[in-house]
């Protein structure tokens, strides 16, 4: 009997902490992203923001820990949260979260994925409310550009970036080499190339990019120049003369004229960085994002930037990309993360984030500061005018197909297996089918 | 009373199911934990896979998703990458596992014999194997790369090459460095499971075998390989299929190109469902795969006799 009133007694009291356990838990429930509750309650004021950031380099990472932390400090409304994403998974964690009806409450994104997010209808448009907002006139319109789809403002355009030539001035001095202007043209470039060329020295003229998405933008410039166009009235005009003419021009500087490091094919940014930063190559073409890197690595002295060369049309376009912010509309904090949005989008925030990162800012007043008028930027800066928003940034189908179908195509013209006209082709269908 | 008694004896009910019959049920209620488990884990992915294989499913096409029956498959036939990349998957896996085969028996045999050093060669040969995938593949990548990589540098300073080799942008050299560096990674774990096998043979049957006037090639060819084979089957069926849709060292090496050179189905399915998020094609390459590698574990097992001692 004993052993019975002891069993039942023992029973009683796991259903009660059953019981108790199950309550708290339920209770818990409500701030499931905190772990305990004391803390929590005592935070309760104050509303949680979710920002996923989607470039976790050290370098970014201390300073947008850095930028929440001011913003979580200069005001008690709002508690933002970040979250820290690898880049190559940031798209499409972002697009099964959305899938799933949970995504974070703003997020930095490229712009080329405003298109494709739009698509899913996953993005909150912000036209009405940016077109109130105090600094919308001061940001250059190029770079509104980059955020509207549709006639809708979906994004800030946090910082944004084009794309002009690095040249090793040091080098050019060495081997007795002229500098052009900034109006150089396709044979400038060829000459400069060829004379940084010694490949018994290990050192090349041109670090062309062959791998990532950039391998067919890069390339695009080039064909631009020629006054080659991607769409032209609402058809896929990338297998154009104009545009075969100006790719076969630019696969001749690997096979022909050999001013390519012989890994180009698979040569992706971190490579043509490094490469011109460890004097592999003399020239490459990249967005300001690198210019900060290469003052480390060879030396303020001792590079310059140059807009892209003027083809034989006398044409040339540089393309405009933008890091945005973004907001979903399943956000569960709409107005928290707008007062996170628009506190980055200030002078000081966005001017530490752009100048850190050697990004340009959007924002006319920022720009303007003398930062900005170092030689290092001037390539940047004097390709404003000539700047477009990225063709490929017209449908979103595009995105995924440029990595998995255009790199490699563009890959097989630089390793010879198939012709330049080939590869425009195949391109052109690729796009073509891709139209949605 | 013994009347009453007999009347009072009623018979025991009859059980409704029999002894036997409640002994298989426990058995199998038994078994139902492990195979909740491996339903949810295992044959549950499976299924959903073959589901969404039938469905046209572009993430980023949500409006678009519908039922579209074998239509990716019928894609599949007429997608000349899938066929290259099963092509370049053939090419992987033969190499790969056919020399990790062989450089691992040998190490295994020379494991096998008694030296000074065994035990510190033993754990040596087994690095490349505890080191994880990708940091294998970085560690590659670095020692391929053409202007600044050990390989190079040291080719050029013995003057065996002017002009630095580009290994993994070059269309004849990428696909051998990326089955090398599997080879360098892959040896161990046959050396291992082989060594296993070779410790387990009785001293006697060679003994028996020598006084039978056997040579060593004639040990070998009769005893050695024979008392391996159940070990030699498994662990080259495991390894092909490993093998077959091992993605992460060509995916952080090359990332399949260039120009495709190196895309073998895993790594292309990987690409078209995280690159181009068509998880319905790439759901379909699964499934194929999935169809392919069971095929072969069938016919290998048949040809091979399966895994049976050589006694039974």
């Amino acid at each position: 009997m004993v052993k019975d009133d002891a069993y039942y007694a023992s029973r009683r009291q796991f259903l009660q902490t059953l019981a108790a356990t199950g309550a708290i838990a339920a209770a818990d429930l409500a701030w499931w992203e905190d772990p305990f509750l004391g803390p929590r309650r005592a935070r309760a004021a104050a509303s949680t923001v979710r920002f996923q950031f989607s470039v976790p380099e050290p370098l970014r990472i201390s300073l947008v820990e850095s930028l929440v932390e001011r913003f979580n400090k200069a005001q008690s409304d709002v508690e933002v949260k970040v979250e820290f994403v690898p880049q190559a998974q940031a798209r499409q964690k972002l697009i099964t979260a959305v899938s799933a009806g949970s995504p974070p409450d703003c997020c930095q994104i490229w712009d080329n994925w405003v298109g494709e997010f739009d698509g899913m209808n996953a993005l909150e448009d912000l036209t009405a409310r940016i077109k109130e907002w105090k600094h919308y006139k001061d940001t250059v319109p190029v770079a509104w550009q980059t955020v509207t789809v549709k006639g809708k403002l979906l994004s800030f355009p946090w910082v944004v970036t084009n794309d002009a030539i690095f040249i090793r001035t040091d080098r050019a001095k060495e081997y007795g080499l002229k500098i052009p202007g900034p109006d150089w043209t396709w044979d400038d470039f060829l000459t400069l190339a060829k004379g940084y060329t010694k490949p018994d020295k290990n050192q090349y003229g041109f670090g062309m990019r062959g791998a990532g998405t950039w391998a067919v933008l890069y390339a695009t410039e080039f064909l631009y120049s020629n006054g080659a166009q991607v769409l032209k009235d609402g058809k896929v005009v990338i297998n154009s003369p104009e545009s075969v003419q100006a790719f076969e021009w630019y696969i001749d500087l690997i096979r022909k004229h050999k001013i390519t490091p012989p890994s180009v094919a698979t040569d992706g940014y971190r490579q043509i960085v490094e490469g011109f930063g460890r004097g592999v190559t003399s020239m490459y073409l990249h967005n300001s994002g690198s210019v900060e890197e290469q003052k480390k690595f060879v030396g303020e002295p001792n590079f310059a930037t140059l807009p892209l060369p003027l083809g034989p049309a006398k044409k040339r376009a540089s393309f405009y990309f933008s890091e945005t912010l973004t907001m979903f509309k399943a956000a569960k904090n709409k107005e928290g993360a707008w007062k996170f949005m628009t506190w980055l989008m200030d002078d000081e925030p966005n001017y530490d984030y752009a100048k850190t990162l050697g990004l340009l800012p959007t924002r006319q007043a920022l720009a303007d500061r003398p930062h900005y008028k170092h030689p290092g930027y001037q390539g940047f800066v004097r390709s404003f005018p000539f700047s477009i928003v990225s063709p490929y940034l017209a449908y979103a189908g595009w995105g995924g197909k440029l990595d998995s179908e255009g790199v490699p195509l563009v890959q097989q013209a630089m390793l010879g297996k198939i012709s330049p006209k080939e590869c425009l082709d195949k391109l052109a269908e690729v796009l073509t089918k891709n139209m949605a | 009373m013994g009347n009453q008694n007999a009347t009072s004896a009623v018979p025991a009910p009859r059980a409704l199911l029999s002894h036997a019959t409640r002994e298989t049920l426990s058995n199998y209620v038994y078994l139902l934990p492990a195979a909740i488990c491996l339903g949810g884990t295992v044959l549950f992915p499976i299924l959903k896979a073959i589901h969404m294989s039938l469905y046209y499913n572009v993430l980023i096409k949500p409006q678009e998703y519908r039922f579209i029956g074998l239509g990716n498959y019928v894609r599949m036939v007429q997608d000349p990458t899938f066929w290259l990349t099963l092509r370049n998957s053939f090419t992987w896996v033969f190499w790969s596992v056919s020399l990790q085969f062989f450089f691992g028996f040998l190490v295994a045999l020379i494991l096998n014999g008694q030296f000074k050093g065994r035990a510190i060669f033993r754990t040596i040969n087994l690095l490349p194997w505890i080191i994880p995938g990708v940091v294998v593949a970085l560690i590659w990548e670095y020692i391929y790369q053409p202007n600044y990589g050990p390989l190079n540098d040291l080719l050029r300073r013995a003057g065996l090459m002017r002009e630095p080799v580009a290994w993994l942008s070059n269309l004849n050299l990428v696909m051998p460095a990326v089955v090398f560096t599997n080879i360098w990674r892959g040896i161990p774990f046959f050396t291992i499971m082989i060594l296993a096998g070779l410790q387990a043979i009785p001293e006697e049957i060679y003994e028996a075998a020598t006084v039978d006037g056997a040579g060593v090639i004639q040990r070998f060819w009769s005893v050695t390989l024979p008392m391996l084979r159940p070990i030699i089957v498994v662990s080259t069926a495991t390894r092909i299929i490993w093998t077959f849709n091992y993605a992460d060292l060509i995916f952080v090496m090359t990332g399949g190109g260039p120009a495709n050179a190196t895309q073998i189905t895993s790594t292309y399915t990987l690409m078209q469902a995280y690159s181009d998020l068509d998880w319905g094609y790439a759901a379909s390459l699964s499934v194929i795969l999935l169809v392919i590698m069971l095929t072969f574990t069938a016919l290998y097992l048949k040809l091979t006799k399966g895994v049976e001692s050589v006694a039974g």
